[in-house]
Formats: C-alpha cells, structure tokens, sequence
C-alpha cells in the first residue's frame, strides 16, 4: 500500500493565510490596463527584443498614484510585490527589491503566481535544477549545486522520472521563439528565487507553521462538543479582564523597551547571523560566557524574569547573593524549577530533598517563608507532585524580586559587571566576504552534546563544595546538585513560629499582578505582630534593604541568641556582614521571651553546629565559636530531619 | 515485450505532461488565446488517453505475480515514473482550471498580463500531439465550456490516483533510480546544446555569455592582429628593399 501524502492539503485552509495574495492579484490585473495601467517598454537585449518591460520608477509612480500614497509607502508596496514574485527584477534577479530608477522588471506569469493552495513541490524544483544543469552545462551556482545534491540523494527513487521530465520540458520548451525562450527562462528562475531563496535572502513565502487541523472543517454536534463550548464559556467569563488601556499600555511600554534589542527591528550588532552568515552574535551571548554584552546586561534591568531566564545573569546574581549570604533563596527557587521541569519518576526523590535541604526546621539552608505557606507546602508535600512548591517558590521569587533584585542592581557586582560589558563593533561585509562566510558555515553543536556539557557543570558546581564546610557524611547527589552548588550560610532556626510575614496565600504565579500590595502587606504583618518582639523589628516603610535587615534580625532574635552572642560572632566573620550590621537598628532589651531555641539561628554566622548523628548535609564551616556550641548543646541535641510524613513521632512538637 | 511497450508510453506520456506544463505556463499571459485553450483541450485528451492505457497495461504487468525479482523490480521503476507524471498532470490540470476561471477570453475588461512573450505555442502542441499541424475547430466559447469539462476531468484523475494507490502494491521510496546525479548532461542532443547556449537571458547573462566568448574570441582575435601585424611587417620589409634596390 503507498502512502502518498498522509496530510490532507486543504490549502489555505491548514496553514496562516495570507490575504495579501488574492489583493496583489488584483492590483496586477488592475495594471495591465492599456489606458489606467503601466506602460511598457521594449527590453533591447544583444540579439532581440522583447516586449513588456517596466522601469522601476514607473511602477513606483503608478502605485503612488492609484492609492494615493508618498513614495516611500508605494516604494515598500512596490517591494513586497517584488518580493512575492508577481514581479520580478531583470537586472540583479537575486534582491527582490524595487529601485526607484530605470532598471526594469516584468510581470510574471498567471502560473507561476504565489498561491497557498498548492504547495511548492520538491519535484518540481529538481526538475528545474536538472533543467538548468543541462543549459549549463553542469555548472551550477554553489547553493544550486548543494540543493541539487540533496535532492538526488533523498528523492532518489524519483531521479529517472526527475531526468526523464528535464529533458522533455527542455526540448518542448526549445519548440517556442526565441524571445519566448528568453522569457520564460527568466519566468522560471525568478519563481525559484521566490521560493528558494538563494542563501543570504529570505522568501517572502514563508509563513511560519503549517496549523495540525483543518479550523474550517464541519464539526458533529455531540454532547461532548456541547460540553466543550460550555466550559469554554464558562472560563471566559471568569477569566480576568483588563482595561484596553492598561493592556495597550503594556504593549507599548514592552515595544518601546525592547525595540532596540530585536534583531529583526534593529540590528544586532556585530552582526545578524542569519543574515551574514558571522557567528559571532553567537558566540558573544553564549550561556556561560566570561564577559556579556552590553545589550545583555542592560536586558537584566529590564525586569527580574530576564535576569533569572538568562544564564549568565542569573550567574551575576548567584554571586551577589553568595556576598549577601542569602544564596538559599535562589537555591531554593532553582530546586523548584527543576522539580517542576524534572522527569516525574524524580518528583518525590527531589521533594523529599528540597524539604530537607530548605524547608524543614533546622534545615543546613534554611528559606525564610511564612508559617502559612510553610503548613501548606508541607501538608502538600505528604502526596508530591510538580506544583506543589510552587506557593513557596512564588513567595522566594517575590521575595529576591522585591528585595535583592533592588540590591544587585545598586551593587558593586553588577556595577562591575556593566563596566566590563562588551559592546562590539558593527561588521561591514562585502560581497564576496559573505560569499566567503557562506561557505564556511558549520553547524553547531548538537542538543545531545550540549546538554551533556550542562550537567557536567552541574555536577561540577555540586562537586565544587568548599571542603571545610561540608561533613564526613555530606555526598552531593548529582542530579539534586543543581541548588547544592553553592553552600551558603545556614540559618536553621528552631523556633517553630514562622510567623514572619503574612503572606497573602496563593499567589499562583510570579508574575501574578497582585503582589504589588507586598508592601503594605509588610506593614500589616508589623502590626499583626505587635505581640512580637516590638523593638526588633525595623520599620519596612518603604526601606527594602533594612526590611531585609529586619528579616534576618527578626530570624536572630526568634533563634534567641544573646546581643553579646550576635554581635561576638558577627565580628570575626564576615566583615561585610559586618558592614551591614551597622544598619541594625539597636536591639531593645526586651529580648524575645519565646521558649529557649532548640538551635541558635546566627545568621551572621557562617557556620551551624549540628552535632554528626544528624542524617543530613550538615555544613560546618572552619571555627567554630564556643558561644554558639555551648548554646547548641543546650538545646535538643541529636536531632535528625526528618520529613514529617515518614514518621509521626518527629512531627512539628516543639515547645 | 510488454517492458519496451510500457517504456515507449510511458515516454509518450512523459512528453505530453511536459508540453502541457508548458502550456498552462503561457495561460494567462499575452501569449494566450483562443487556440491556447483548444491546445490544452487536446492535449489534456491525449494525456488522459495515454494514461488510462498506461495505467492498465502496468497494472496488469504488476499484478501478475509469476514474473522474477528483477521484472519486478523494473515494473516498479516504471510504475514509478509513471505515478509522478499523473502527480504532475493532476497538479497542473488543477493550475489551468484555476487559471482558466480568472482569465476568460472574451471579457474585454479582462487583460491578459503582460509577460513579454508574445509568440504562440503550437509549436509545443504540435508536438505533445505528435502531428506536423495542429488543427484549431472549436468554437468561441471553449474557455467556459472547457472549463466544466476540465472540472470532472479532475475529479476522475483524482479518483484514477487514489485508485491506483490503494490496489498497486508498490513502495515507491525502495525504488532505486538508474540515473546518477548529473544524468541529464549525458545525452543527444549535441545539437540543441550550442544554439540555445548563445541566447542571453537577460542583462546580467549577456555579460558572463560575452565574456566567455570574447575569451575565445579574443583569443581568435589576437591572432588574426598578429597574423596581420606579420604581413604588414612583411610588406613593409619587401617595399622597403624594393625602393631601396630601386
């Protein structure tokens, strides 16, 4: 059984429609009028004339007059249908431009007109190349020969008919005059300029994907399309709506931010790749590139999505927060991602991880979330799936968004990252460096490889733990090593209050609109705390860098370390921490009056001190500090984690 | 034998889809005219004659199962060939109709576009039918009767495909070609070769076909000045003596 053409072509109907076809049809026709439309003029070649050619300025002219346009539009009108192959250029037949000057052109055959309802055959396009390879004489251009190859080699089965038909049409065609040959030589190869473009152009055909259904085909009423339309219905009406004016509004601010880095709007610069055929473009804005592009960073101030979806930024901002020592945050956020986008076999192996690494009490990079998204998560997390981090990984994104985003922006890293940015020059190509580009294009690397490359760093990453800061029985897992790259600062805390920020529940998404009231929603988690520590707490007003302070103070104070503790081991430490910590405000002496931690949360510390019976990655870091081990052995030594839905007994008791 | 039988209609066939292709090229443009519709009218005919005897004449070579390996082999090629030429016809049978409905002849308002060819082309009829001469008879409404006619002519071609799909076993991709690459340059006709090579498309071409003859014609003219600047020298030479002997 043969299996000829699987997908019904229905034509227009299954791919993009072009409508701007049928209405260049028209104005053709509309152009052929002998008093309206274009007059012609005979073309003088070496041995004949030929009738019916058009200067360029004349067609320009005639279409300026007709709609009543300038120049400059009927020019581009001119040009798209230049470029669709109505008309088609004598002299230069490979730009399908219009000049506004005497060089001619012609109109093209009925036949050989663009149209959808046909597709363009590969077959016909062998013909033509074998057509042409017997005119001359087996020299054919470079991309014509290399068309020609693969054609022979993937509708081989078809080559005698594919000879058998060149033939045949060359020597029908040789029955003709000799303008009429001239002529539909020059038809022929102008149609296959359209519709195979010659490399360094593209054809004005391409209309993207072909659509998988038919969107006209008559579909039965049964229930179930009934049904369909009800929920579709149903849907709409609750879907969100927005002012057209705030939506429009959006449409422009993102037009007016990124028209400066389309490479289709404006260029890119040294060079568009798909245009000159220089990789260069390319390799600049690599992944892992040392040093990034101007227009890269400047991107990364565009909004905190594009400096997390590019690699290289994300980068920047890891390192900013490894300064910050609050790393755990994009840690944390980088383990939901891969959760979410992981193979579903892994879900509940890397959930139990996340918890033990991020969520649980005295976890080694313990994230700062609030008690109610805490309970949800964690009650989530008894029966896993890929969304069920997603409240806590929305309040972190939020979190580093509103907070260090701000941070990095104003931050040494970044400032020195912007200085040295790149910007290189715009390449100048002649006419035969491109030829020259054009021959030396290789492919790029295959997705296999690169992909292997990704989790060979990873890996790396993972297995590029500071050794002093890990424990004898710390094994980082590989594929969860994605968020263990770098270890930061633990802060496991044992009160069992979180009850930091109240957070407003459920944000679905990051990019939810609704958490522009995070600000206020502080100011009225500082009075729902009033039972607090009162003193502890910074005002948040509009002040992100000491709400900041205020967190990780408050996170101190709840662990109940002494000032004296606090501010002993703040000083040996970290002299940046340091730094920052002259913008605490002085603690008042009403210390938390909270049950004795089971742990000290230092966050200043760099290290935690777990005594070694514990099951998970601990991190130690090089000194430990008297104070803090004193403190710890007070509290419930030995304790492992344990997530809370393998045992019952290690639940959520504390005192 | 039944092979030669088939290769020669199937050569016939391929010879008058190729004439038809170029036929519903010139449809159309300024080129068009009455006789054009009646050309495609017969030629069309003979096509759909041809394919119809080629279609049972293989169907018949293929459905007889006592042949070997290699006949086989061979009336798959040829089944082959013979289903990318009715792809073709269809292709082009469908082009014409649409073309035909948006140029009617006799509608004055309705001009033919201006592609620069002007000749006829009965010379390409005459030969897709095999005849010295063609013959023009019809009357002048064959663009819309035709076109009617045309319409279920598709329909049967259509359904003649999709006929021979289902009932003829033959996997046309484990056909292997007898052509190499390049094929097409190896063949007779020496003589068409050099006229048609002269002819210049349009400016560009002119350029590259003068400069590859005035490359040979340079080389041909430095020899004829040198030849030349011999005998002037020779010439010079004798009536030099001869004034001097004087």
């Amino acid at each position: 059984m043969t299996i000829r053409n699987t997908l019904q072509d229905h034509g227009q109907r299954y791919r993009p429609r072009m409508a701007s076809l049928k209405k260049s049809e028209k104005v053709l026709l509309e152009m052929q009028d002998p008093k309206t439309g274009l007059k012609s003029q005979p073309q003088r070649l070496v041995i004949t004339t030929i009738p019916h050619a058009i200067t360029g300025e004349d067609i320009i002219a005639w279409l300026a007059d007709r709609f009543q346009v300038n120049t400059q539009e009927a020019r581009s009108f001119g040009s798209m249908l230049v470029a669709f192959g109505y008309i088609y250029p004598l002299q230069d037949h490979k730009r399908l431009v219009i000049k506004p000057d005497a060089s001619l052109y012609r109109f093209q055959t009925p036949y050989f007109w663009p149209t959808q309802l046909l597709p363009v055959e590969d077959t016909d396009y062998a013909i033509y190349l074998a057509k042409r390879n017997i005119r001359k004489k087996g020299i054919l251009e470079m991309h014509e020969q290399e068309h020609y190859n693969r054609l022979h080699k993937w509708m081989n089965h078809k080559w005698d008919f594919i000879v058998m038909q060149a033939k045949e049409q060359y020597r029908a065609a040789k029955e003709r005059k000799k303008p009429d040959r001239v002529v539909f030589d020059c038809q022929e190869r102008a149609y296959w300029v359209v519709h195979r473009p010659p490399p360094g152009t593209v054809s004005a055909m391409d209309y993207g994907l072909d659509r998988q259904i038919d969107p006209n085909s008559d579909e039965a009423a049964t229930p179930d399309f009934y049904e369909r339309i009800m929920i579709f219905t149903q849907q709409s009406i609750m879907r969100p709506r927005v002012k057209s004016s705030v939506s429009i509004g959006a449409l422009v601010k993102y037009c007016a931010t990124y028209n400066n880095h389309d490479p289709f709007l404006s260029n890119c610069l040294p060079s568009n790749p798909w245009i000159t055929d220089d990789v260069t473009f390319w390799t600049l804005n690599m992944p892992c590139v040392e040093i990034p592009t101007k227009m890269r960073v400047e991107r990364w101030t565009f909004s905190f999505a594009e400096l997390l979806s590019d690699t290289r930024g994300r980068d920047d901002f890891r390192l900013f927060l490894k300064k910050e020592f609050s790393g755990e945050n994009l840690a944390f956020w980088e383990a939901c991602e891969d959760l979410k986008w992981g193979k579903a076999a892994s879900i509940k192996e890397k959930a139990e991880h996340i918890y033990k690494t991020f969520l649980a009490r005295g976890a080694p990079r313990w994230i700062n979330i609030d008690g109610k998204t805490m309970e949800v998560t964690v009650k989530g997390l008894k029966h896993p799936h890929r969304y069920v981090l997603d409240p806590a990984q929305t309040h972190i994104y939020m979190l580093m968004k509103k907070d260090s985003y701000g941070r990095y922006q104003k931050s040494p890293v970044f400032k020195d990252t912007v200085k040295k940015a790149i910007c290189p020059d715009e390449h100048r190509f002649s006419g035969p460096q491109l030829e020259q580009n054009y021959k030396k294009r290789r492919p790029s690397l295959s997705p296999i490889i690169l992909r292997q490359m990704e989790q060979e760093q990873r890996a790396k990453m993972a297995a590029n733990i500071d050794i002093t800061q890990l424990c004898r029985f710390t094994t980082p897992v590989p594929h969860l090593a994605v968020y263990s790259g770098f270890t930061d600062y633990p802060t496991a805390t044992a009160s069992p209050s979180l009850t930091f920020l109240a957070h407003t529940p459920a944000c679905p998404s990051p990019i939810s609109v609704g958490l522009d009231s995070t600000s206020v929603s502080e100011r009225r988690v500082e009075e729902a705390e009033g039972d607090g520590n009162p003193a502890a707490r910074a005002p948040v007003g509009g002040n992100v860098s000491r709400s900041r302070m205020a967190l990780s103070l408050r996170r101190l104070l709840k662990g109940g370390c002494t000032p004296a503790t606090m501010f002993a081991s703040l000083s040996p430490k970290c002299h940046s921490a340091a730094g920052t910590s002259s913008r605490i405000q002085p603690i008042g002496p009403d210390q938390p009056s909270q049950a004795p931690p089971r742990r000290i949360g230092n966050f200043f510390q760099i290290k935690v001190d777990i005594p070694p019976e514990c099951r998970i990655y601990p991190i130690e870091s090089e000194d430990e500090e008297e104070e803090s081990r004193a403190a710890f052995r007070g509290g419930v030594g030995a304790k492992e984690i344990i997530c809370p839905w393998e045992s019952l007994t290690t639940h959520n008791g504390t005192g | 034998m039944g092979k030669d039988e088939c290769k020669t209609m199937l050569d016939a066939l391929n010879k008058v889809t190729a004439c038809y292709r170029h036929l519903v090229i010139a449809l159309g443009s300024t080129s068009d005219s009455q006789n054009l519709r009646e050309e495609l009218k017969k030629t069309r005919k003979k096509a759909q004659e041809l394919a119809v005897a080629n279609r049972t004449k293989l169907t018949s070579l293929l459905k007889d199962k006592s042949i070997s390996k290699e006949d086989r082999a061979e009336y798959e090629r040829l089944w082959v060939l013979f289903s990318s030429s009715m792809e073709l016809l269809e292709v082009d049978m469908k082009r014409s109709l649409e073309i035909g409905q948006d140029f009617p002849i006799k509608v004055p308002t309705r001009h033919f576009i201006q592609t620069g060819m002007t000749g006829s082309t009965t010379t390409v009829a005459a030969r897709a039918m095999s005849v010295q001469n063609m013959k023009y008879e019809a009357d002048s409404n064959i663009d819309t009767v035709d076109l009617r006619e045309l319409q279920s002519e598709i329909t049967q071609v259509t359904q003649m495909m999709e006929e021979m799909e289902m009932k003829v076993q033959v996997a046309p991709w484990a056909v292997e070609a007898k052509q190499e690459a390049g094929a097409e340059l190896k063949s007779n006709m020496s003589v068409g070769n050099s006229s048609v090579g002269v002819i210049s498309i349009c400016e560009e071409e002119p350029k590259e076909e003068e400069g590859g003859g005035s490359r040979d014609s340079g080389i041909a003219s430095v020899c004829a000045v040198f030849v030349f600047v011999v005998i002037l020298a020779s010439a010079g030479i004798l009536g030099y003596l001869v004034v001097n002997m004087s």
